[in-house]
Parts: structure tokens; C-alpha cells; sequence
């Protein structure tokens, strides 16, 4: 006798699994366009500028249809582009930032960008891409293999009206001048001259290109796997005592997220009067400051008698997953052609704060006055800041395996030198020996291969 | 009966008014701090009394965390998972307990050892499994046949892929299996001396027996489904399945904007209040049920 | 118990068992082995082909300062959660077992916690305890830098095990109160006679009879905090593992190092080692258990 809870039993089961049949279903009644995938990293204001460029593109054309989706952070878009790609449902287009740069590349899980648009009948002129946007991407041979999409670079942000009452009467150009700003500024009742956030970005990685400082050898990871870090070795050791000591003197104050407000609202609120961070958040700190207040932006400081190198990019590429039927591959690359177009370069320059990738881009926008307007203005400091010198072997970019597990050690390390009172040295030595063997686990899993 | 002094009373009370203010006072501090404004939520010292913005703040975060279609998520994936749990485990314990069958103590086993790996430490390749289910299949009839066939079943961002994996654990069967083995023996000689089948034994006599267990495990199992945080995390990559568990990111205040704890909170309750509800509702059979199960 | 074994069938137990036992070798065994082959291996996070390493992931994990610290961290933070939720639920439990007027509500109103899922009750408390707001703002004011989590690990620790009790005292104030119950009233009240007061009854007569329910809570509530479904969510939405590592439990780590770290490997080797734990943990609950049932 068949038991006959069964039926129930399986009716449960088979209802869960139908929903997603409608939900498919639903979809595929959409017709003959072809659709394909977009994640990216971005959130809120931002992530609500890639939807409207999503839906520039399905309206400026009627071939195609991205879907376009939030993965909510940088890092959960690479966590999840590589499940969905072992799983075999990554998306058309993936937004990963700069330290999943290498992760990716020897993945061999995706298509070349010049592939792709050579086999699509895009022409593209490669070297129209600003040369220290596109060399942190691109192969040693000078290759693209992903779209340089959102870049951007650390930049000093400073409140001029606090400057103005402190009596300082100069740019906070070096180090040694910030130190001066910020005792006159802790002189004049401010609590919290600079700001400071655990984000190695600006603080390592920033700070060693424009000193030119290696971060790692083999040209920071760019000619070998067998790279090792040195960050322990280099200036940036004297630059975080440095920071510690004004921490020490509290004219540097922490401020991240775990305490409750993180660099960008402390410089809004006005609670601090320096800070360094991203000119993508040039836009967000001029409408979050209240009107009236004036403030600066600037690169970021040298120590004096420093010969200033060009500044790292920072931000994403798009990278176009393999293994997808040929139809997606056409949409994908009309998607990057038309993102690529001067127009919607310009839109998306003006709508965030991010620096054109192309030099006709960046032409276009100073042609037509866009950074002497009084919103954009000192953004065109961030494309002084990139192309100040020709690339060196320390500035070029970062190409090393597991990039965002190392940034994750040095974040420690300095949560632990500026919170617990750790010594400088040794909680680095311990950041580049753990660094190290992130890399040395990177390079045995890839073995055999090689950087092209 | 026991003598009481009025000194061993007012120690009793004293008690159970601090264990009051330590596992209801957070409630109250949430519900005070949802309804104030986000100056009063900043404000130091934080002020107990709730003020009149509840509604507003509930409103603000129902639309940022985008909770209307995360709710409705939660509760599908949540009641599957409850339904599929109650039904199954009570099958799979019957067969267990109440046959003379060495395949019993085979079932049993392979049941007993998936308490001891949690989701967390194979999340990774349960999610290639979920994007793949028949690839254990294929792989099976290709070895056994020679034969490769290509056939997928794909349950990435579906009802199916978010509860399926986590029917397939051991505690409902166990809580089963206590209860069965409670019963007296008679009960099921009776059955079989009747003539009635196992099958009817099980619906006519074990389901209705079973009825306290049962809701005891439908509240342990919704409270479970609703507050699972990260198989909804990895699996679900389309917004339109998103559960409340993933909203509560959107909640917090982020980085660049500003310390509206208020609106934060006011969200977290909303997604506090359906297993609270549940366990409210159903406390007797749970408590019931959840002690007979340690028996 | 092979004496409620009635029925003789071996095809029928088979198709009862069948769909919960296809689930769990699809979404359990299957997963299993593959956490098992990474172990070994060094898998590539795009997946390929992978190279045989022997037991090299394990000694890199056993090399490794930071994972005795998490496995310390871990160690602490069940212990912790252990003791503080028994010892709650039983203070509670006696007060409650007592039967005085009220006693019903509040008995109500304890489980109400055990609701709450660990990551949203832990976002709650990132405020109630925050220090520069909510509840322990006003005492860092007057003591600066008195309560800071984001500073001191051992704070940050004292936090997520706070979040846990909060949630679990309820759970083992059930237990523990049902066990109060089934002591004869017979043994209280003789000892009542003999002119020893409540607190002495308590500890000499109810918690020594309490025994085998607080053996059963305290497997239980390690294993719930070595990987309970709540500790990962409790601690990724609270502390992010941090300050400096001061509570990176064993399974926020596997789970950072698999998808941050995306060495899987790695992830595996760690897993296998903390199963071995749990093993030890459920091998303890289960025989207790057996005896238990042999016994009655």
C-alpha cells in the first residue's frame, strides 16, 4: 500500500520548485531581445547611476536587454561572480575593483576585452584609454583584458573656513605642513584636525606611489608570481609612526565605521578638518557639507624634498565572463560600446565623481568648461594627480594574488598599531609575513602559469 | 505546602524583575529608540520614554530595505522550510523507530551525522550543488552506464534552492524519534494485531498523537527558516528573492550618510516581529514539545 | 528499543525515509565530499584543475597563530555563552518555580528572545551598547574610553557573548524550569521541615537533581556556539570579526577565508578540523542521550 502522506509530502516540494518555473516563464515571455547580465558593486546614489545607464542603453537601442544588478559591495561582487561561474550562471558583465584585478586575470574564465570587440566589429582605438587608467588593467604587453569603467585616486580634502580661523595661511601641500595645520588647528579648538580610517588604499597604497615606494617586488607583482611584499621595508613604515605619533598628540583622530562615523561624514559634519579620501566622494562632500562652509580639495601630500611620482587608480574594470552563448557576447559588447561613447563618458563623469578614462573624454569635458563650473572644480586635480610623471615600476599598479586579503592584514595591522597601542614595526613585519604567504598559496595554486 | 517568607518573596520578585530587565529591557530600548527622531536616538543619555515617530521611521525603512518584497520572501521560504521539515523528518523517524529492518540503523546514521557539519563549513560546494542538482546523477549514471547525459536542474534564486538545503538536517527527525520511543509498546503491537498496516498505523494513530510535537517543531522551524542569514546571502544574487535577513544591510547607517539608528531599528523590529509572533502564539505546545525532546 | 521495532518490512521504512534521505545525500554527502577533496588540494577559486598537496593546507592551518586565536576565541566565547545562559536560566527558573503570583507572565515573556534571529539582534545591540550612543554613552562620558568595543577585543568579545546569552537564557530557562517541576515536592518539603531555607533547598536538593538537564544544555549550548546557525550572523553583524581579530570565531573565519581570502582550501582543511570538534561534542550529547532513554 502506498502510503498516502506522500502526495502532500511531494505536492510541498513540487510547489517550491514551480514558482521559479512561472518566475522563468514570466521572463521568457519577454520576446526576441536578447538578454544578458550586469553585476556590479556599486551602492546606493552610485548604484542608482549605473540603473539609469542600464536603462539609457535598453532604450537607445531594441537588440538587446541587460539586466542590471547590485551585488551590494566590491568584494561580494567578486564572491559572487566567481559561485555563479562555477556554477555556471555568471552574468555577460562583472564590475570588479583593482585588487581582483589579477584574481581575475588568470582565471581564465573570462574573454579578452580587444577579443571581444575585434570579434563583435567594434573598433576601438586602445590607446586613446589615459595610459595610468589603463596600465594598472593591462596585460605586460600592453593589453586590455577588462573595460576601465568607474577610476578614480586618493585626493587630500581639507576645510578652508577652519584653516581660515586656525590662521593657517598656506595649502597643505607636504606632510610637514599638515602637521603644522593640525597643531594650529588643535590650537584653535578644533577636536579632530585630521581624520583617519583604517583603508589602506589612501594611507599604503596611494602614499607609496606617490613616493615611489614599492609596495612589492618583481615591479609590485607586474613581473612574476613570485613577488613578496615589502611594505614593511619602505617609507611607509616612517609614515604610519608618523600618523601614530599625531594620533599619540591627537591631532590625527580614528574614525571609521566600527566607531560610528567613518573619514567622509566626519569631514561633512564638519567634525574633521582633513581628510584623505577618494575623489569619487568629491560630489558626496559637496552636497552633504552645508552651504556656505568652504572647503578645498587637493593632492595628496609629499614629504618636502620628495620628488612627487603620478598617483595609483583606484575603482573598477568591467569584465566580460566566458562561457556564454555567442548572442550575449554580441549585446555585451554593444552595452560597452555604448557606455564607451563621449557623451555617456561625460554623463557619468558629471553624475559621480569619477575621472573620464579616455583622453578625448577628459579633452571634451575641459573643452567645454566643465572643471572651471564651481561643483566639478578641483576635480581635474585627480587627472594631474594620475598623469603627473610617466609611470615608474612602483606607480604603474598593483598585480598581486589575493590582493584584498593582504589589504584585510594591513587593515589589521594598523587597527591593532593605532587602537592597542602595537608596535609599529612588528605589527607590519607580521602584516607582510602573513601578505607573503597569501601570495605564496596564490602562486602554487596557479603554478605553471605565467603573467602575460 | 511550601512555607514563604515575605523576605524569600520579595527576593523571588526581585529576581525575576532583573531577569525582566535583561531579556525584555532590549526590546524596550529598540522600541524607544525606533519611535524617536534621529536627534533624540543620538541624543546622550538616551532618553527610555518612546516618542511618537514610530509609524514615520517604520515607513522610511519599510521603503530603503525595500521590505515589502523581503517580508513576503521570508515567509514563503520560511513556512516551506517548516512544512517540508514536519512532513518529512515524521516519515523518516517512523521508519526509524518502528521497523524491524537492519536498514533502520542505516538511516539512522546517515540522519545522526548531519548534526555535526552546519551550513557554514560546506556552504561553498552546497551552492555548487544547488546550481547543479542533478550533477551527482549524471555523474552516477555516466559511471554506471557509460552513458553522459545532460540534464540540469538549477536552484540558484528560487523557493526551492533557498529551503531545500536546509530541510535536509537531522534536528526534526530526532525530536520525532524521542517522542516515538515514548510511546508504549503497545500501542503499535496493538496496530499490527488489528491487521491496519503500517501506513495506517502512522496516519490514524502516530500523526494525531504527534500533534504537540508537531507544533513545537513548526516553531523551532520557522523561527529557524526566518533567521537564516548566510545560505540567503550566497544563493540569491536577484533582488526579487531577497530575504530579511539580507535587508538588514541596506539598514545600517552607511558610511557616508547619517546616524539614523532610529530608522535602523525601526526596520530590525519589523523584521523582528513574525517569528516573535509565532513563538508568542505558540509557546505552550513548543515549550511542550522542545522539553519532551531532551527526555 | 528494538521492542517498538513491530513491523517487518524492508521496502516500506525505505520509501518513508526516502525523500528527507535524497535530500541530505544531495545537499549534505555531496558537499561533504567536496569539502573533504579541497582539503587536499589547492583549488582555484574559478574552479579547475586543482593539484594534490597531501595534508599541506592543514599544517598551514596549524601554523597559523591566527587560527589558535580564533579557536580560542571560540573556545571562550562557548564557554561564556554556556555558563552565563545556564547560569541565567537557572536563577530564573528557580525564582519562577516558586509559583508566585506573576510568575506565569514573566515565564511567558522569557522565551521571547529565542525569536530573534543572531544578526538582527546583533545590530540591535551594535547600538544599545554602542559608545558613543544608546545606553553606555553616558558612562563613557564620565569614564572616557570605560566601554568601547571597537577598540578592545575583549570588549568587542564581551559584546557578541552578551547578544548570545540574551538570546539562548530563555531557551535554557525552559529546560531548566521543566526540570525544576519534576522534582517531588515531597523532597522540598521535608527539607522545608528540617528548617532550611529556600536558597539552602536550592542548592542542596533541586540543581544536584538538575544534573543530567544541565549536562544536556551545556553540549548543547557549546555546540550552538561553536556553530550554531546564529554565531556567524551574530558576529558578521556585530564585530566584523574584529578589533585586531578578538572575535574571529572559528566559523566567521572559515567563512572569511573561503570567500575573502578565497582560498577554499584553506576553508576545507579548517572545516574538517572543526567538525572533528563537533564530533566530540555530538558523541557526548548522543550517548548521554541513549543513556538516558535505557534508563527510564
Amino acid at each position: 500500500m502506498k502510503p498516502s502522506v506522500f502526495p502532500f509530502v511531494l505536492t510541498g516540494l513540487l510547489a517550491a520548485t514551480t514558482l521559479t518555473a512561472t518566475t522563468l516563464s514570466a521572463t521568457s515571455a519577454h520576446a526576441e531581445k536578447t538578454r544578458f547580465e550586469f553585476w556590479y558593486g556599486l551602492t546606493g546614489d552610485l548604484s542608482d547611476r549605473v540603473q539609469e545607464a542600464c536603462s539609457k542603453f535598453n532604450q537607445s537601442q531594441g537588440d538587446f536587454e541587460v539586466v542590471c544588478t547590485s551585488q551590494n559591495a566590491y568584494d561580494a561582487t567578486l564572491q559572487n561572480t566567481i559561485a555563479a561561474y562555477r556554477a555556471k550562471k555568471q552574468p555577460a558583465i562583472t564590475q570588479i575593483y583593482d585588487a581582483g584585478t589579477l584574481d581575475l586575470m588568470l582565471s581564465k574564465a573570462f574573454v579578452p576585452a580587444k577579443t571581444l570587440m575585434a570579434d563583435n566589429g567594434y573598433k576601438i582605438d586602445w590607446d586613446n584609454y589615459f595610459s595610468g587608467i589603463a596600465n594598472y588593467y593591462a596585460t605586460a604587453s600592453g593589453e586590455l583584458n577588462s573595460f576601465p569603467f568607474n577610476s578614480s585616486t586618493a585626493m587630500f580634502y581639507y576645510n578652508v573656513d577652519a584653516f581660515q580661523k586656525a590662521g593657517i595661511d598656506f595649502k597643505p601641500d607636504t606632510w610637514e605642513q599638515v602637521e603644522e595645520a593640525a597643531r594650529k588647528l588643535k590650537a584653535a579648538g578644533y577636536d579632530c584636525p585630521m581624520g583617519m580610517n583604517f583603508d589602506t588604499w589612501a594611507t599604503m597604497e596611494q602614499f607609496s606611489a606617490i613616493h615611489n615606494q614599492p609596495i612589492a617586488t618583481q615591479a609590485n607583482g607586474y613581473k612574476g608570481l613570485d613577488a613578496e611584499v615589502v611594505f614593511n621595508k619602505t617609507r611607509f613604515v616612517d609614515q604610519v609612526k608618523f600618523l601614530k605619533r599625531l594620533a599619540d598628540e591627537k591631532l590625527v583622530v580614528i574614525k571609521t565605521k566600527q566607531l560610528g562615523m567613518d573619514v567622509v561624514p566626519a569631514f561633512t559634519s564638519q567634525t574633521c578638518q582633513m581628510i584623505q579620501t577618494s575623489i569619487a566622494d568629491h560630489g558626496t562632500i559637496g552636497r552633504t557639507l552645508p552651504q556656505g562652509v568652504k572647503w578645498e580639495v587637493a593632492m595628496l601630500p609629499v614629504w618636502n624634498g620628495t620628488e612627487r611620482q603620478n598617483s595609483l587608480v583606484g575603482g573598477a574594470s568591467l569584465w566580460v565572463m566566458a562561457g556564454l552563448p555567442q548572442a550575449q557576447y554580441k549585446g555585451a559588447a554593444a552595452f560597452l560600446a555604448y557606455l564607451g561613447t563621449p557623451e555617456m563618458a561625460q554623463w557619468w563623469s558629471t553624475v559621480t565623481g569619477y575621472i573620464p578614462v579616455t583622453k578625448t573624454g577628459f579633452d571634451a569635458m575641459k573643452a567645454n568648461g566643465f572643471y572651471d563650473k564651481a561643483p566639478y572644480k578641483g576635480r581635474e586635480l585627480a587627472i594631474a594627480s594620475l598623469t603627473y610623471t610617466p609611470t615608474s615600476e612602483n606607480t604603474r599598479g598593483i598585480r598581486l594574488g589575493g590582493f584584498t586579503q593582504i589589504r584585510k592584514e594591513v587593515g589589521t595591522a594598523l587597527e591593532a598599531i593605532f587602537m592597542q597601542n602595537a608596535d609599529v614595526q612588528t605589527a607590519l613585519d607580521q602584516a607582510a609575513e602573513r601578505s607573503n604567504a597569501v601570495l605564496r598559496r596564490f602562486e602554487k595554486t596557479y603554478s605553471g602559469q605565467t603573467l602575460n | 505546602m511550601i512555607q514563604r517568607t515575605p523576605y524569600a518573596d520579595a527576593f523571588t520578585y526581585g529576581l525575576m524583575a532583573l531577569g525582566f530587565l535583561l531579556l525584555i529591557g532590549p526590546f524596550a530600548v529598540i522600541v524607544a529608540a525606533a519611535s524617536q527622531t534621529m536627534q533624540q536616538v543620538n541624543a546622550v543619555p538616551f532618553n527610555f520614554l518612546p516618542q511618537n515617530q514610530l509609524i514615520a521611521n517604520m515607513t522610511a525603512a519599510w521603503t530603503r530595505a525595500d521590505l515589502g518584497t523581503a517580508m513576503l520572501n521570508s515567509f514563503v521560504m520560511a513556512s516551506l522550510v517548516t512544512i517540508g521539515k514536519v512532513a518529512l523528518s515524521a516519515l523518516t523517524a517512523f521508519s526509524i523507530v518502528f521497523f524491524r529492518t537492519p536498514l533502520k540503523h542505516v538511516f539512522f546514521w546517515i540522519v545522526f551525522i548531519t548534526l555535526m557539519l552546519p551550513l557554514e563549513v560546506r556552504v561553498v560546494p552546497t551552492y555548487a550543488v544547488a546550481a547543479d542538482l542533478f550533477e551527482p546523477i549524471r555523474l552516477a549514471i555516466a559511471w554506471a552506464t557509460g552513458i553522459t547525459v545532460s540534464v540540469e536542474w538549477n536552484l540558484l534564486n528560487s523557493y526551492a534552492g533557498l529551503t531545500l538545503p536546509l530541510v535536509a538536517t537531522a534536528t526534526g527527525t530526532f525530536l520525532y524519534r524521542q517522542f516515538f520511543l515514548t510511546l508504549p509498546d503497545e500501542l503499535a503491537e496493538a496496530a499490527r494485531m488489528d491487521g491496519s498496516g503500517p501506513a495506517r498505523f502512522f496516519i490514524d494513530m502516530l500523526l494525531p498523537l504527534s500533534r504537540t510535537n508537531m507544533l513545537a517543531l513548526t516553531t523551532i522551524m520557522f523561527v529557524y527558516g526566518w533567521n537564516q542569514y548566510l545560505w540567503p546571502l550566497l544563493m540569491i544574487t536577484d533582488p526579487a528573492y531577497k530575504t530579511t535577513m539580507m535587508s538588514l544591510s541596506s539598514l545600517v547607517p552607511h558610511e557616508n550618510a547619517l546616524p539614523d539608528w532610529n530608522v535602523t531599528l525601526a526596520g530590525a523590529l519589523i523584521i523582528m516581529l513574525p517569528p516573535l509572533l509565532v513563538v508568542a502564539v505558540l509557546q505552550r505546545w513548543f515549550v511542550r514539545g522542545l522539553v519532551s525532546s531532551e527526555k | 528499543m528494538d521492542k517498538r521495532a513491530v513491523f517487518r518490512s524492508w521496502w516500506l521504512p525505505t520509501a518513508f525515509a526516502l525523500p528527507q534521505l535524497a535530500l541530505i545525500v544531495l545537499f549534505f554527502y555531496w558537499p561533504a565530499v567536496a569539502v573533504v577533496r579541497w582539503a587536499f588540494t589547492l583549488e582555484p577559486p574559478f574552479g579547475g584543475s586543482a593539484e594534490f598537496v597531501g595534508l599541506a593546507n592543514f599544517r598551514e592551518v596549524f601554523a597559523d597563530p591566527l587560527y589558535w586565536n580564533s579557536v580560542l576565541v571560540s573556545l571562550t566565547f562557548a564557554l561564556a555563552g554556556t555558563l552565563s545562559t545556564i547560569f541565567i536560566g537557572l536563577v530564573l527558573a528557580l525564582a519562577v518555580d516558586r509559583q508566585l503570583p506573576g510568575s506565569g507572565a514573566v515565564r511567558f515573556l522569557y522565551i521571547l528572545p529565542y525569536a530573534i534571529a543572531g544578526p538582527a539582534a546583533g545590530l540591535a545591540f551594535r547600538f544599545i551598547l554602542s559608545p558613543e550612543r544608546g545606553l553606555m554613552a553616558s558612562v563613557n562620558s564620565v569614564f572616557p574610553d570605560f566601554w568601547n568595543p571597537a577598540r578592545y577585543g575583549s570588549h568587542a568579545l564581551i559584546l557578541v557573548i552578551v547578544v548570545f546569552a540574551w538570546k539562548w537564557a530563555g531557551y535554557t530557562f525552559i529546560f531548566l524550569l521543566a526540570g525544576l517541576q519534576s522534582v517531588p515536592t515531597s523532597l522540598t518539603e521535608a527539607a522545608a521541615m528540617d528548617g532550611s531555607g529556600p536558597i539552602r533547598r536550592a542548592i542542596d536538593i533541586q540543581i544536584p537533581l538538575l544534573a543530567p538537564t544541565l549536562f544536556f544544555l551545556s553540549v548543547v549550548m557549546m555546540t550552538e556556539g561553536f556553530v550554531g546557525a546564529d554565531t556567524y550572523g551574530i558576529v558578521a553583524r556585530t564585530t566584523d570579526g574584529g578589533p585586531n581579530h578578538g572575535t574571529d570565531v572559528m566559523v566567521y573565519r572559515i567563512v572569511e577565508e573561503a570567500f575573502r581570502g578565497l582560498n577554499y582550501s584553506g576553508a576545507s582543511a579548517q572545516s574538517i578540523v572543526l567538525i572533528g570538534l563537533i564530533m566530540i561534542f555530538t558523541f557526548i550529547q548522543f550517548r548521554f542521550i541513549e543513556r538516558r532513554v535505557h534508563y527510564k
